[in-house]
């Protein structure tokens, strides 16, 4: 039993140290990391200018998933071929990112804007009830078009282009389109959210305001319009994040796709020091990576199926008993 | 017509009096030194003049028009620039970023740039150094440049010398002497030396209300009218 | 004596109201539901079973703000502790929990889920305390999902332990009582409860489960209430307040925020073990997930943060509006309350789009509570932010049970007053 047992692991550590199986944890693991760099990014920069930690970032991503995927449907729907798919793709990443855009600054000024003179609890309180409410509506509109809401919305699905179905030859090993495709996303992400911090006006206004938001309105910068203007850019993004994941097998557009973006969310941001978009981008190559290998041990060696999911709140935990303030992280943004 | 008026203001943090009915005015191209102890409400009336900690009551104008209740980035854009006592700068923000927040829209970059770089050659020389990194004499040149790019007709100067070293202490006043050229001052000041070097006229500030004001003109900083509420 | 017997029963009035009205709640809803109430008002009374639940996680609720409300450390893990309550309870029952006898009395293993979640409390604290704000919410989340993760997926614990596991070791009910006494405890669960003679009227399962869980909540509440008013206390309060003096006066403020959180702990191991001792069964998603702990914080916002009764009426309202707009409408809710007073063809009136009254409420409102109580929490946010208790605490100038008798007093001096003017006024 325990020969048996030894002998399974070391199997398994054997094959693990192979050029194919590194690789191909790479590719996964990359992969990952940019899904996790898309659903935390908007989520850093609102956190870093304006100290709310916003509950209701997962479900504006699983809004996402579901305008996209209806985008996805109307324009590649029956039988997708591979333009109309990528063209539906493309148009459904302008349409969510305007629509969530203008819907995160509605509920910015309408419902946070009126509460900044409170503690910050009052705002991630306030976030966590918009959380609810956007939640239970999708579940009332999804179920009013007949669609399962537990389960991923398969239509959707089912419009993931043949190319980025099949797997490629690369180097020692084979690789799936999709990884492809989700890491070159990621990359661009990081790419426009780099050009807009620091080459744009605004974005030189948004690090003023992350670091002294007093002086920042001290030096004739209308703050308030740049804290409307970077909660629908973050809004933006979380539904983006969520458009990349209508295709992912492994995601798919559902309601309880907001918590469970939302909580890898919450740790890449945590662990990357809050606020600090190069931490998040750290952190999410570090839960990435750790993501890969664990779900490459469950599928060849060990028979725990919450293994990935465990670390990935693990690693929570070890990273803050070490580094309480995360990798970047400068003082305590609000009190407790 | 005065340019900045503040007029019997009443400012209170949380429960605490601060400010118990301040009354003053700053005439166009005057430099005016506002002097006190510690603690008497200098830095507050400042930030009362900014709309930072709005008067309960009382009225601040600012040539002409009323400032009472403003957000701080609208009486900015008034022409009104802050130089405060810690001097604030963007630690993580290079020289030349720190003075690209002051500038307003309208200005070319290149325009302002040229300005500050001209005033303060040190500046040019470190501007792609993070703001954090400089000294405490490069960081206060660095926010006396910010106030004088951010095409304000009235600079509030908070402490300047604080924490300085004598010989910087020397280069700064010549900065605050040219920024003084320039625009009308109100300057929060210490050093008394200093103070009635650069001021035309002071005020002094005592437990929330002015007691004494008059002009600097033939007065030493070890003057009689200093020694009950400024020195010791 | 009887001046401080006067005085001490004045301070309680307020507890001493409250408690005669959840004690005469099952007889009133008995008589309200049999013809004495029209049918509007009953479709807003929750159910003697919903009164129960409302009671243990109350319970759980005035936990977490024990902890959260008052040392002001959000403790966003403590479903943790709740579903390591209701784990034990269950497995013990199994025969899962090596030395304990299934037949362990309920007793005890209540305390002893207290104090599993006690310890539980000193491992996770020593390393949470080190952290504050945002970052101590995030490593408490962060330990409560690794324990969500790991009891959804190990196998030990039963056939299936993504759907939770059930009691299966065990067919007769938790006793609460003497332990091992038979005649001095009652079997609590809505089937395994037993039925009771009392006074030649029969008490119901449920109604003597309401009772027998109502005793141990009230016994748990009194007990966090005498710790907020100890000197022990008013550290807690100390350290929310400002930490930084609370430590410059000589306070070694790690420790008691691990002594308070690890009080919390108890009372809410407590509470997941009636939880499991009534429902008899538990799952990861109403044990350990992380939206355990988002009720708690919904019932204590509700309710009133820092007023450590809050939370449960914060909890009441929940409960209420979940089941007012639940799917099934037994029992009473709005469903059944329309039908009956509108009669059929009114729910058949086509209103808009082609969808009738009845289509309309089955899409916007049954089973959709969580939308509604959303709304009503945001509203408390934006304009209530104290919550229920906190707001006439507020109003009142003190702790509702030092003012209110005062202020009823003053009232009502106010009005005899006025009326003996009066009286005397017509007379002259």
């Amino acid at each position: 039993m325990i020969d048996q047992f030894v002998l399974v692991y070391a199997d398994a550590l054997g094959s693990f140290f192979t050029p194919e199986a590194l690789f191909g944890v790479l590719i996964d693991g990359l992969a990952k990391a940019s899904l996790y760099v898309m659903i935390a990014s908007g989520l850093t920069l609102v956190f870093g200018l304006m100290g709310v930690l916003n509950f209701a970032h997962g479900s504006l991503t699983m809004f996402g998933a579901y305008l996209g995927g209806l985008v996805l449907v109307m324009t590649a729907g029956g039988s997708p071929t591979d333009p109309a798919a990528l063209g539906g793709f493309f148009l459904g990443v302008v349409v969510v990112f305007g629509a969530l855009g203008l819907l995160g600054g509605l509920l910015e000024w309408g419902l946070i804007r009126p509460i900044y003179d409170r503690p910050p609890l009052y705002q991630i309180l306030l976030t966590f009830g918009l959380a609810l409410i956007l939640d239970e509506i999708a579940r009332i509109v999804v179920m009013f078009y007949g669609i399962q809401p537990i389960s991923s919305w398969q239509a959707a699905l089912a419009t993931k282009p043949a190319i980025l179905g099949r797997t490629y030859d690369l180097g020692p090993t084979s690789v799936p389109g999709l990884d492809l495709f989700q890491i070159g996303f990621g990359l661009l992400t990081i790419g426009f959210i780099w050009a807009f911090l620091t080459q744009t006006r605004y974005g030189l206004y948004v690090r003023a305001g992350s670091q002294d938001a007093e002086m920042a309105r001290a030096l004739g910068i209308d703050v308030r319009r740049v804290f409307t203007v970077i909660f629908a850019l973050g809004t933006g993004l979380a539904g983006v994040a969520g458009m990349l994941l209508a295709w992912d097998q492994s995601w798919g557009a559902s309601v309880p796709l907001a918590a469970e973006t939302l909580l890898p969310a919450f740790v890449v941001v945590i662990i990357g020091g809050l606020g600090t978009v190069r931490g998040t981008v750290v952190a999410s190559v570090l839960v990435g990576m750790v993501d890969a290998m664990t779900t490459w041990w469950f599928n060849e060696a060990i028979t725990f199926t919450g293994l990935p999911e465990m670390f990935l709140f693990l690693i929570l935990v070890i990273v803050l008993a070490i580094k309480p303030q995360g990798f970047y992280g400068i003082s305590e943004v609000g009190g407790h | 017509m005065s340019l900045l008026t503040v007029e019997d203001v009443h400012t209170y943090y949380g429960k605490s009096h601060i400010l118990e009915g301040v009354s003053l005015a700053v005439d166009r191209g005057e430099v005016v030194a506002l002097v006190g102890r510690n603690g008497v409400g200098k830095t507050t009336t400042l930030r009362t003049i900014i709309q930072l900690s709005p008067p309960r009551s009382g009225r601040v104008t600012f040539d002409g028009r009323d400032l009472t209740g403003l957000d701080t980035h609208a009486v900015a854009q008034a022409g009104i620039g802050w130089i405060p006592e810690d001097r604030r700068i963007f630690d993580q923000l290079t020289v030349e970023e720190n003075l690209r927040v002051a500038l307003p829209p309208s200005t070319t970059i290149a325009d302002g740039l040229s300005v500050a770089y001209e005033t303060f050659p040190d500046l040019q020389e470190h501007q792609n150094r993070n703001g954090g990194d400089l000294s405490g004499g490069q960081q206060q040149m660095l926010a006396v440049a910010r106030g004088l790019i951010g095409d304000n007709e009235l600079l509030l100067i908070d402490e300047p010398s604080e924490g300085l070293a004598p010989l910087i202490v020397k280069r700064v006043s010549k900065a605050l002497a040219r920024a003084a050229k320039e625009s009308t001052v109100l300057l929060v000041e210490q050093n008394l030396g200093l103070a009635l070097d650069l001021a035309d006229r002071f005020y002094v500030l005592d437990t929330g209300q002015i007691v004494d004001s008059g002009t600097t003109a033939g007065l030493s900083a070890d003057s009689e009218r200093f020694r009950r509420y400024v020195l010791a | 004596m009887a001046l401080i017997t006067r005085e001490y029963a004045r301070d309680h009035l307020i507890h001493l109201l409250v408690l005669a009205a959840l004690a005469i709640y099952p007889a009133v809803y008995h008589v309200l539901t049999n013809g004495g109430a029209p049918t509007g008002m009953v479709a807003l009374l929750p159910r003697v079973e919903t009164m129960v639940a409302v009671l243990y996680f109350g319970l759980f609720a005035m936990s977490f703000d024990f902890i959260s409300g008052y040392t002001g450390y959000l403790s966003f893990g403590h479903a943790a502790f709740y579903g390591t309550g209701a784990y034990f309870v269950v497995l013990v029952a199994n025969g899962k929990v090596p030395l304990l006898a299934p037949e362990t009395p309920f007793i005890w293993l209540l305390v002893l889920a207290g104090v599993l979640a006690a310890v539980l409390a000193l491992v996770i604290g020593t390393f949470s305390f080190r952290l504050t704000g945002v970052y101590f919410a995030m490593i408490t989340l962060g330990f409560a999902q690794v324990l969500y993760v790991f009891m959804r997926d190990w196998e030990y614990l039963g056939a299936n332990p993504r759907d939770g596991i059930a009691v299966t070791g065990l067919t007769e009910g938790f006793r609460i009582g003497v332990p091992g006494v038979d005649s001095l405890s009652v079997a609590i669960g809505q089937l395994a409860g037993e039925p009771i003679d009392l006074f030649g009227s029969t008490l119901g399962a449920s109604t003597v489960s309401y009772y027998a869980v109502g005793l141990v909540v009230v016994v748990c509440y009194i007990a966090m209430q005498r710790i907020i008013h100890s000197p022990f206390g008013r550290v807690m309060i100390a350290i929310r307040e400002n930490e930084a003096r609370a430590r410059a006066i000589g306070y070694n403020t790690f420790y008691y925020k691990l002594g308070a959180f690890s009080m919390s702990a108890f009372f809410a191991g407590v509470a997941g073990g009636l939880f499991a001792g009534f429902r008899r069964s538990v799952t990861p998603e109403n044990g350990y997930y992380f939206l355990v702990t988002g009720d708690a914080l919904l019932a204590s916002i509700i309710g009133g943060f820092g007023t450590l009764a809050g939370p449960l009426y914060g909890r009441l309202f929940d409960e209420g509006l979940r089941e007012f707009l639940s799917k099934s409408g037994s029992g009473g809710g709005l469903l059944v309350f329309l039908r009956d007073s509108l009669g059929h063809p009114a729910m058949e009136t086509v209103v808009i789009g082609g969808m009738t009254v009845g289509e309309l409420v089955e899409t916007f409102l049954n089973g959709h509570a969580p939308l509604y109580v959303g709304i009503v929490f945001v509203l408390f946010v934006l304009y209530v932010p104290n919550g229920m208790v906190g707001t006439v605490r507020d109003r009142l100038g003190g702790t509702c049970a030092k003012q209110l008798p005062a202020w009823l007093s003053d009232r009502l001096t106010a009005i005899v007053t006025a009326i003996r003017e009066r009286v005397s006024g017509v007379r002259h």
